[in-house]
């Protein structure tokens, strides 16, 4: 369905689709490459501020499908990846280690991150449980506010950064 | 695949988040802190314990 709040960013290479709906603001984007994605900025993406090899890489990043990215023309594909491997070519034993932290993912405890002056991000297979004890949620990934000034309690929706919350306070 | 759905988030009215299961909490410089629950965890942003639940929401008036 289209979110009249979606964006969309190019550099003529790759353009970046930006869906605000599905950010959890688990913040890593902008940790990894304020030069391209800063929120304090209008527009928050700026694809000039890196190659476009760096931006795919921040991109695949993101924790949910806020951020995505396309080849503008097949070609500029080849020729990116061409120039700047992004991904090793894999080997059998890459491989065997790959299966092998795939099974580790599968069977290992949820992971719950806290990022610094922002949310709870928790990763993996939970249950969220409402004051009343209604199940709110069952998920594989969510983030919880921590500055106590969301507007969809309990979840993140990015204030912590409106409101400069400090976890030093 | 084992299924951790005995990990449960509990949202305490106007107070912690309660957090008990199997889990790993890590800090925001991604050192484990703690694999035991049940934990609380601070949802008002007042606690002085953070990221642990002080008691602060009920000072502090905290609503959600």
């Amino acid at each position: 369905m289209e979110d009249p709040r979606d964006r969309q960013y190019t550099n003529g290479e790759i353009t970046v689709f930006w869906k605000p709906s599905k950010c959890i603001h688990a913040t890593t984007c902008f940790r990894e490459l304020i030069e391209v994605f800063n929120p304090g900025r209008r527009p928050w993406v700026n694809m000039e501020g890196a190659p476009t090899r760096r931006i795919i890489e921040v991109v695949k990043k993101c924790p949910t499908q806020a951020l995505e990215f396309k080849y503008n023309r097949e070609m500029d594909q080849d020729e990116i990846e061409s120039n700047n491997p992004v991904v090793a070519e894999e080997t059998p034993e890459t491989l065997n280690r790959k299966e092998e932290k795939e099974e580790e993912n599968q069977t290992r405890p949820t992971r719950i991150n806290l990022m610094k002056d922002g949310p709870i991000v928790v990763e993996g297979d939970f249950k969220v449980i409402g004051p009343e004890g209604n199940t709110l949620k069952s998920m594989l990934m969510t983030s919880f506010c921590r500055c106590g000034g969301s507007k969809s309690m309990p979840f993140c929706d990015g204030t912590h950064r409106k409101i400069g919350f400090s976890e030093k306070d | 695949m084992m299924e951790n759905k005995n990990t449960q988030f509990k949202v305490n009215a106007d107070g912690p988040l309660e957090i008990s299961g199997e889990f790993e909490l890590f800090d925001t410089s991604g050192e484990i802190i703690t694999r035991q629950g049940p934990i609380y965890l601070c949802r008002c942003g007042n606690s002085k314990d953070k990221p642990f639940c002080d008691g602060s929401h009920k000072a502090s008036d905290f609503s959600g």
